[in-house]
């Protein structure tokens, strides 16, 4: 058995109107080199000129990591011959990274760990390459597109850290509101290093690096089979060569790219086209205002506040909207616990079968709230309660409404229900006998019964009390 | 009758009374500058048809002009005298030339330089070599060199070049005419062709200082696509010209200047140059300038060359890593894009080019950072904080441009003697600091021009022209064109 | 000790070849440059100074507002490539 040790490089495209030097528009276009400026091409003559909105939302999520902020934005060059790189080199950051020396919490298996975060840093993306028989076509939309990128320490152990990470990573993105962050789409990245060592071993074992990993999944599937081709080599007594290696998703191995001999001197330096712009701490305030209560923090306070469980707690943290939705249920008054079970069983169920976020239903928090009050006030049942929801996702009406217009309210009646059960026991003397003689779950037939003909309006858990009272009377 | 040889006031009259269009101005610019091509070399492309004025109103309007062929024309054909960009046709402007255009400056043609801007002498373009219009043997220096010739041989009034060590200066002062580099970021450089993006200037080559005042006057300005440009400073430079001087100070350079240090020389042209500034010092000084000769450690100015070729080597290496022979510029042949990329850059530069690329990325490696290129920004600050530190006490310092007259094509040039080493390459000291500075024609010797060349703080360039005005008005060098015109 | 082996190694990750003088001539240039930069490292308190980057602070640089402007068409885009295919610039495939 060995140690894993794991670092991440994620690559993040940043949501903005414009990319990130240039004045093109940053969105995905299936037309070809529709939206690309002189700046993006590299053209003689052109210049970078920063977009302030993708500066801001990176320090966002450099806050959002507890990252070290810098005094000041200032970028480096990175030089190297790409087709994809039409400036033959990538303006990115290498002196003053937006963030160091961060942390993300994750849990795998309810254990909390901190991830240290190196560094995040603001870059541009390269144009894209698509492949064909014996050519390839450059297209340059994505060219410039913001992207930030963000190191780890290596401090990951498994698969399921590594994907715990990434997992949380793209909530920070979401809940900052800085990116998609869809893989499919590209607009989440990661290349993996990892490494294996003894587990009485002082010294880190050699690293190999896993590039173009495009999806979640992947990166599970890819460092799993590295522990496995790293550990027979070790098994055998070889030697790990430090290399780059390409994961390949349709026989889910790694291929060697290229040996550390081969590594490109990138050759550094400041861009000097960009003059250092000054960070005021009014400025990193402001941006500290908008970000919001993370998952992290969320599930903590769901499960130690509202006493919910690890599993439901992470169910609602999901989204953002969601957390929010049911904060807001909580505000006004809603039992957490119920809130939590008709959110995660009934609404997120509504949503995922209709494609539906949560701001487009009809239900308002105010609306699940006054129907679980009417519940915890034993006005319906639960199960009733269960039926107007889902009724009134369906319909998109008022809970409340509904409970009126059926006549559904909850009879509490002792004296009601006391006839109800004298009548089914008397009808039912046999019943009594064999509850007696030990069949005791024959109860929940007589409940049903009272329910019958109360029809379906009296509350079975008095319902319940009152019979077993009952026949212990006879 | 030679309406091009004039000055922008006497061009202006001239237009507003009626005596000529700019039609007539065009093409008698046009017809001059092929006239004289296949002598001197100054353009890479003449126009055929003048651009329609977009502005009839401004002091530029109607006027003649050229661009150094690394400034970025829509349309127009822009090589930077470099094989690997001859078909290179950019589809945007750069703000400079928006910026003539909107004032109605009309457009004759792009003037040859030294290949990507890299080289001092006008010998490197890809459509030949430059010669200087006061004698076709000797070259006019570089790399604005087409820019010089045409202005020297009263193609037209004015022209724009880029200056990244002395590439406007230089030349200026080998031709006998008036070289501007404004301080950095006063014009912008969005559409210049980089070389050295943090010592390039668009500057301005004129024969006299009001032109080069009205000409800056119409192109600076803070540009939103250039994070480098400065904020206006809302000055008109050609109303501030007659300015007093009197109470101004300036120094000049012991190590470079003073005639006890060149004992030895037999360099005749280098003793008489310094003698032609020494003279010219007196005028000065009647003028109300103080002149003080200040000492500066000789190792520092030794420096001066090595640490301009790393800086410029350097970033030069990363600036035209964008010629690839992909989406634009020469294409070159192969079965694999690597081979494809290799084969443009190899045809497509000259050995000069590739030999400053090699030792620029020698000099970003990893292992040589520290000792080379970090180094070479050491020695810049220090300059830098040197000459800043003197400012306190002077508005500027005046030095010979030169050490001596336009070399002949076949000289054999030492680039590490003194003369080389100090007096040819203190210009870069303008570009190191930003600070604006000028080069104005101070005679001849051996009937070949010489200049004279101020600096002053960055940001005061009005006060650098008008000394600059004043001093020019005392010598009366002024509005020279070059005996090769005829 | 630069040797012309190196030189050519440099220049060729630089994406070109030169000839076989050329890289002579390289070698004395090196050699000159190396050693005037070896004196400049010896300066006193060189160690202590901050590599200058830019001409002078730059107090006014200002961000770019996030607006979509200045887009080039497809046409303009591609004008100046050799090989274009569906509005794309076509190379021989690359291979990583």
């Amino acid at each position: 058995m060995y140690k894993v040790v794991i670092g991440l490089e994620v690559h993040c495209e940043l949501k903005t109107n414009s990319k990130n030097f240039s004045g093109a528009k940053n969105i995905y276009s299936e037309i070809p080199n529709s939206h690309v400026s002189v700046v993006d091409l590299g053209f003689p003559g052109t210049l970078p000129v920063v977009n302030k909105e993708a500066v801001k939302k990176a320090l966002k999520v450099a806050l959002a990591l507890n990252c070290e902020i810098p005094d000041e934005v200032i970028f480096d060059r990175k030089n190297y011959f790409y087709p994809d790189l039409p400036k033959g080199y990538q303006i990115t950051q290498a002196k003053k990274p937006m963030g160091r020396n961060g942390y993300l919490m994750i849990n795998v298996n309810d254990i909390d760990k901190k991830i240290g975060i190196r560094q995040l840093h603001l870059e541009e993306d390269t144009a894209s390459l698509d492949h064909y028989g014996t050519y390839s076509l450059i297209d340059y939309n994505r060219s410039g597109v913001p992207l930030i990128e963000i190191v780890t320490e290596p401090c990951m152990n498994s698969a399921a850290e590594a994907l715990a990470f990434l997992e949380s990573l793209r909530s920070i993105f979401l809940y900052c509101d800085v990116s998609e962050a869809k893989s499919d789409k590209g607009q989440m990245r990661c290349d993996v290093n990892i490494s294996l060592m003894k587990e009485d071993a002082k010294e880190f074992g050699t690293k190999v690096e896993l590039k173009n990993i495009n999806s979640f999944t992947n990166v599970k599937d890819a460092i799993e089979y590295e522990i496995k081709r790293q550990s027979e080599i070790l098994d055998q007594g070889g030697k790990i060569l430090q290399e780059t290696r390409r994961f390949d998703d349709q026989d889910m191995k790694t291929y060697s790219m290229r040996s550390k001999v081969d590594a490109i001197d990138y050759k550094y330096y400041v861009e000097p086209n960009i003059p250092p712009v000054k960070i005021s701490k009014e400025y990193l305030e402001e941006i500290k205002k908008e970000i919001p209560p993370l998952q992290y923090e969320r599930i903590n306070t769901y499960m130690n506040e509202y006493g919910l469980s690890r599993y439901d707690a992470t169910v609602l943290v999901r989204e953002k909207a969601i957390a929010e939705y049911f904060e807001a249920t909580i505000r006004e008054g809603a039992d957490p616990k119920l809130a939590s079970n008709w959110i995660t069983a009934i609404i997120l169920g509504h949503l995922n079968k209709f494609e539906l976020s949560i701001n487009d239903i009809f239900i308002t928090p105010k609306m699940l709230t006054n129907l679980i009050k009417m519940v915890n006030d034993k006005t319906i049942s639960i199960k009733q309660g269960k039926e107007v929801l889902y009724k009134a996702l369906d319909e998109k009406k008022d809970p409340t409404v509904i409970v009126k217009e059926s006549g559904m309210k909850q009879i509490i009646d002792v004296d009601a229900i006391k006839n109800w059960v004298m009548e089914v026991l008397d009808e039912m003397p046999e019943a009594i006998t064999q509850y007696k003689n030990g069949k005791t779950n024959i109860i929940d037939y007589l409940v049903g019964q009272v329910m019958k003909k109360s029809r379906g309006q009296a509350n079975p858990a008095m319902t319940m009390s009152m019979l077993k009272e009952e026949i212990e009377k006879r | 009758m030679s309406y091009t040889e004039k000055s922008i006031d006497e061009i202006r009259a001239s237009l507003d009374k009626g005596e000529v269009t700019s039609e007539e101005l065009f093409e008698e610019a046009r017809e001059k500058a092929l006239k004289y091509q296949s002598d001197y070399n100054a353009f890479v492309t003449i126009l055929d048809k003048k651009e329609e004025e977009k502005n009839k109103k401004t002091i530029l309007s109607g006027i003649p002009y050229a661009l150094k062929d690394n400034i970025s024309t829509k349309g127009i054909l822009t090589t930077a005298s470099s094989n690997i960009l001859k078909d290179y046709v950019p589809v945007y402007d750069a703000t400079v030339y928006r910026k003539l255009k909107e004032a109605g400056a009309v457009l004759v043609g792009k003037n040859v330089l030294d290949e990507l801007a890299m080289g001092g002498i006008g010998t490197t373009g890809h459509t030949g070599v430059v010669r200087n219009p006061w004698d076709k043997n000797r070259l006019i220096g570089g790399s604005s060199a087409g820019s010089a010739a045409a202005v020297a041989l009263g193609i037209v009034p004015f022209a724009i070049g880029s200056d990244t060590g002395d590439s406007v200066r230089k030349p200026a002062s080998f031709g006998g005419i008036v070289g501007f580099k404004p301080t950095y970021g006063r014009i912008s450089r969005y559409g210049l062709f980089a070389f050295a993006s943090s010592l390039d200037h668009i500057a301005i080559l004129t024969r006299n200082v009001k032109d080069a005042a009205y000409v800056t006057n119409i192109v600076k300005g803070q540009d939103e696509y250039d994070m480098t440009s400065l904020p206006d400073d809302g000055k008109e430079y050609a109303k501030v010209l007659d300015n007093s001087v009197k109470g101004k100070k300036l120094f000049y350079i012991k190590e470079v200047c003073n005639l006890e240090n060149y004992k030895n020389n037999n360099d005749l042209e280098l003793i008489e140059t310094l003698q032609k500034f020494h003279q010219t010092l007196d005028k000065v000084r009647e003028l109300g300038i103080e002149v003080d000769e200040v000492s500066i450690d000789r190792k520092l100015l030794s420096a001066l060359y090595p640490a301009y070729m790393t800086i410029s080597c350097a970033e030069a290496t990363s600036n035209n890593a964008n010629l690839i022979g992909i989406h634009f510029g020469l294409r070159g042949e192969g079965k694999t894009v690597d081979e494809m990329m290799f084969d443009a850059r190899t045809k497509g530069f000259s050995e000069l080019i590739k030999r400053r690329f090699v030792l620029g990325s020698f000099i970003l490696q990893k292992e040589n950072q520290e000792r080379l290129f970090l180094n070479a920004g050491r020695i810049r600050r220090m300059i830098v904080d040197k000459i800043n530190e003197l400012f306190k006490t002077y508005d500027g310092f005046i030095m010979p441009t030169s050490g001596g007259i336009a070399p002949k094509f076949d000289e054999e040039i030492d680039r590490l003697s003194e003369r080389y080493l100090i007096l040819e390459y203190h210009l870069v000291i303008g570009n190191f600091g930003g600070f604006p500075s000028i080069t104005i024609p101070n005679g001849f010797v051996n009937e070949m021009p010489i200049g004279i060349n101020i600096t002053g703080r960055v940001m005061e360039d009005d006060i650098v022209l008008s000394i600059a005005h004043q001093i020019e008005s005392k010598l009366g060098f002024k509005n020279q064109i070059a005996k090769g015109a005829k | 000790m630069i040797t012309k082996e190196m030189l050519k190694d440099y220049a060729n990750k630089l994406m070109f070849d030169m000839k076989e003088e050329e890289y002579e001539t390289l070698q004395k240039e090196f050699d000159v440059i190396l050693r005037q930069m070896d004196l400049i490292g010896e300066f006193e308190g060189i160690k202590d100074v901050e590599p200058m980057t830019f001409p002078y602070v730059i107090y006014h640089a200002k961000f770019r507002e996030d607006v979509v402007k200045d887009e080039i068409s497809t046409e303009e885009a591609l004008m100046n490539a050799k090989d274009v295919k569906d509005n794309q610039v076509r190379v021989p495939k690359v291979v990583e």
